[in-house]
């Protein structure tokens, strides 16, 4: 019988073959190391300790004095979310100019020029590093050590992001500036034009709004990521909801997370209709907006930065002592402690973390596969006016839609770390309640991605499909799912090395992993061990994030991935956003 | 009748208001029957291919498909009549990333449970891989049958297209201007394959731009301008004039075979 597997052409089917049962054989591990027992999760403890949470979130607290709290977290997270942000293009823009290959790679655009050219080559080479160290270590982690760096509070919630946000923005931006049409560059490179003014006159210009869009879209990230960041005590809501979770105020925590969700979901809504009107302004004939109304825009720009400055407390209240004690704290991380002792006590956690992520994943990979369908619009909705009375099935869809949407987003809408305290009130301390957290967690962005995924692919042969009459089930399966296939697979494996990078921080609420211990380090102000830890996290998220970019090229068509997606994707900005920019 | 369409009208919400893309259009196509249907972009004939095809309802009228009122149906009947009812669309409309014999099979879908799906995606039923292999071989493309299907050109994907009509085995065969997307020189070729395909008794209708081939090959033609049939004529009583009402200027030019992109050109100006 002639086989009906698509021909794709490379690498051969068997080393592919080989890297699925590797990775099948990974997950495997994962879930044997990281302890993974259903059963404590369906025991009468843990049911109790559950229901006890459950009965506790009700009613809200709404008592005026508490409302103010929240509302004053909310201010202080999109406070450090916005300064964090800004931080981040200030680091980002040099950076991301000076890890542009094209400009300093021998090329059409660098032509050696002098003594000077093998000290930017240098320089360029610094950058791209600086932005994968930035990019490498979790943002929670840079969080922590700021923490520890200059105090709690929202001060090193927003320098955390900064330098985070930094690496990943850099990368985009310099990604952006290598992608733009060369001829341009090469033509004021032949007439003698220097580095800057190619850069001014012929990259950025062409490359703008992408920069403006993925700045954007970078802040909405962010936000999101402020929320998480009070959890290590940086701040905002998420120091809130921990303080809240550990005094078993659980009225004031379902306060907080209705603030939460809300925040998350209108800054989605606003970050679309903002890129949206971006989008649609005209090109030619100059800006949409006359002189007084960009002034006023420019003004309340200006005003919300100097406002989130401030609410950070990066202005005013900053003391001319902070640059001197981050200088202090980066003194005492070294040298790290190489001592043999101390490196094989490191054996275990970190075994650990690499299960808690694997596990993690593959239980969110699951959750999501369960609710995709039920999230996919094209397969629960029927178009207005379509033809055709609904079945017994076709009424109750879109209910059953709705409830799924509901459920995904409060599932991806409560961070992983507080999802941790969360489970382990059910099923106790340890690394079976961090792949519980990552996994749940997980599984609502996942699902939400997938669906999406599978709504936006090609109508063409879906109309096709329909007009031979099949149902919906079936258009999804051959006519969607062939198609959203590739892109899904990725989401999979950035939300992999998304949860690396979250799994070696759970054990700090007392997930499992490396966690714990760097808690204790830190308690305790074994600063050397701190920074082992450190650069042990960073190189275990380089060797996965290199792994799973092999992954990607051997099994996914590299350049329709890119051409779709653009350099979010690369960066992983949208496992991060929960989405693509529109 | 294969189909039977009264007094159909399709409103669509336009900027000023509700635009009529068809208005009281009747039609009658008996089994086994072969007509085409010409008018200038506009005219309402892809609206009308989306009523036969029931996936579009009517805003008024009866749509009748052998007998049976069709909008009235649920979605289970209503997918029965669609398995009867092919269709070849302007754009091949492949799955891009399926091989040609995938996106054939997919002719299919129609006659498939669930569960039918299901088992095809890992292995599909014999007599389903017959009915594949033969009608490839009909379209000449026996030999892409494991490319993927945006490897091929453009006249190729048509042919899957047509392959996948093939294996759907239905009654009725609709076809929008199944050419428009190929060059001149592959028109003609595949015009040829359209009409084996309605052979066997098969009733066709197509909707069409190119006045000259669907004079030659159709005994009925349908004149369709601004949503209103204008005329419905056995081939031989089609004349110049009438046609000049169709795609008024140009045909005072070339009276017998006007071209119809530029008459649409024209239209599109007024």
């Amino acid at each position: 019988m002639p086989s009906l597997a698509s021909a794709e052409v490379s690498p051969p089917l068997a080393s592919r073959r080989v890297q699925l049962l590797l990775v099948a054989a990974f997950l495997v591990w994962s879930v044997v190391e990281a302890q993974v027992s259903p059963r404590a999760l369906a025991s009468a403890s843990a049911l109790e300790g559950l229901g006890r949470l459950l009965r506790g979130l009700f009613p809200p607290d709404t008592s005026p004095g508490f409302l103010g709290v929240v509302a004053a977290a909310v201010a202080r997270t999109l406070a450090i979310g916005i300064a964090g942000t800004v931080l981040a293009i200030v680091l980002a823009v040099p950076l991301g100019i000076l890890a542009t290959p094209t400009l300093f790679r021998p090329g059409a655009l660098a032509t050696p020029d002098g003594p000077w050219s093998g000290v930017l080559l240098a320089l360029h080479l610094a950058a791209r590093a600086t932005l994968r160290v930035f990019r490498a270590v979790p943002e929670l982690l840079w969080a922590l050590l700021f923490v520890v760096a200059v105090g709690l509070g929202p001060r090193a919630g927003a320098l955390a992001l900064g330098v985070s946000y930094a690496g990943v923005l850099g990368r985009v931006y310099a990604d952006l500036l290598e992608d733009v049409d060369p001829g341009p560059g090469e033509v004021l490179a032949a007439s003698g034009g220097r580095r800057a003014s190619l850069v001014l006159f012929a990259l950025v210009p062409q490359a703008l709004p992408g920069l403006v869009s993925y700045s954007l879209y970078s802040l909405e990230c962010a936000i999101r990521s402020a929320s998480v960041l009070g959890f290590v005590g940086a701040g905002g809501i998420g120091q809130e909801l921990q303080l809240s979770m550990r005094l078993f105020e659980y009225r004031q925590v379902s306060t907080l997370l209705v603030a939460l969700l809300a925040l998350m979901l209108a800054g989605e809504a606003a970050s679309r209709v903002l890129r949206r009107s971006i989008r649609s302004a005209p090109v030619e004939g100059g800006s949409p907006l006359t002189g007084r109304r960009r002034a006023m825009l420019w003004l309340g720009t200006l005003a919300a930065v100097g406002l989130s400055f401030r609410g950070a407390e990066l202005l005013g209240g900053a003391d001319e002592g902070m640059f001197l004690r981050l200088g202090r704290f980066a003194a005492r991380l070294f040298p790290p402690e190489i001592s043999l002792g101390f490196l094989s006590s490191l054996r275990v956690p970190l075994l650990q973390t690499l299960a808690v992520a694997g596990a993690g994943t593959l239980l969110g990979g699951v959750v999501a596969a369960v609710l995709t369908p039920l999230a996919s619009t094209g397969l629960m909705l029927r178009a207005q006016g379509a033809p055709g009375r609904p079945g017994p099935g076709g009424l109750f869809a879109p209910a059953v839609h709705v409830l799924a949407r509901l459920l995904l987003a409060v599932l991806r809408g409560i961070p992983e770390l507080l999802w941790v305290l969360i489970c382990i009130v059910a099923v106790g301390f340890g690394p079976f309640a961090g792949v519980l957290a990552l996994g749940l967690h997980t599984g609502g962005v996942l699902a939400k991605l997938w669906a999406e995924a599978l709504d936006e692919v090609a109508h063409g042969p879906l109309e096709v499909l329909e007009a031979a009459g099949a149902g919906a089930a079936v258009r999804t399966l051959w006519g969607a799912w062939p198609q959203a296939r590739p892109l899904m697979a990725s989401y999979g494996l950035l939300r992999w090395e998304f949860n690396l990078r979250a799994s070696a921080l759970v054990g700090f609420l007392g997930g499992g992993g490396l966690g714990l211990k760097l808690y204790n380090a830190i308690q305790l102000g074994f600063h050397e061990q701190v920074s082992t830890m450190v650069l042990l996290i960073f190189g275990l998220v380089l060797v996965s994030d290199a792994l799973s970019d092999k992954l990607r090229r051997n099994w996914l068509p590299p350049a329709t991935l890119r051409r779709e997606t653009g350099p979010a994707l690369d960066a992983g900005l949208a496992v991060r956003a929960g989405g693509l920019p529109a | 009748m294969t189909f039977s369409l009264r007094g159909v009208r399709r409103r669509f919400h336009g900027r000023a208001g509700p635009v009529a893309a068809l208005d009281r259009v009747s039609l009658e196509v008996a089994p086994g029957e072969r007509l085409v249907v010409l008018g200038p972009s506009g005219a309402g004939k892809t609206t009308l291919f989306g009523v036969l095809n029931t996936t579009l309802r009517p805003s008024e009228g009866t749509v009748r498909f052998e007998g049976q009122e069709v909008m009235g149906l649920s979605r289970r009947s209503l997918r029965a009549v669609r398995r009867r009812i092919g269709t070849v669309f302007q754009q091949p409309r492949l799955v891009p990333s399926l091989t040609v014999r995938q996106n054939a099979l997919l002719g299919r879908v129609g006659h498939w449970s669930l569960a039918d799906a299901l088992r095809s995606w890992v292995r599909p039923s014999g007599e389903d891989l017959a009915r594949v292999d033969a009608a490839l071989a009909a379209v000449g493309l026996q030999r892409r049958a494991t490319a993927r299907a945006d490897e091929l050109s453009g006249g190729e994907q048509q042919r899957v297209a047509i392959a996948r009509v093939l294996v759907q085995e239905p009654a009725a065969v609709l076809a929008d201007e199944p050419f428009s997307s190929l060059d001149p020189a592959l028109r003609e070729s595949m015009g040829e394959l359209l009409l084996g395909v309605a052979a066997r008794g098969r009733t066709l209708v197509a909707v069409m731009h190119d006045v000259d081939f669907a004079l030659r090959h159709f005994p009925r033609v349908v004149g369709l301008g601004a949503g209103r049939v204008l005329f419905d004529l056995p081939t031989a009583q089609v004349t110049p004039s009438l046609l000049e009402q169709l795609y008024p200027r140009q045909v005072a030019e070339r009276p017998v075979a006007p071209t119809p992109e530029l008459g649409d050109a024209i239209a599109c100006v007024r």
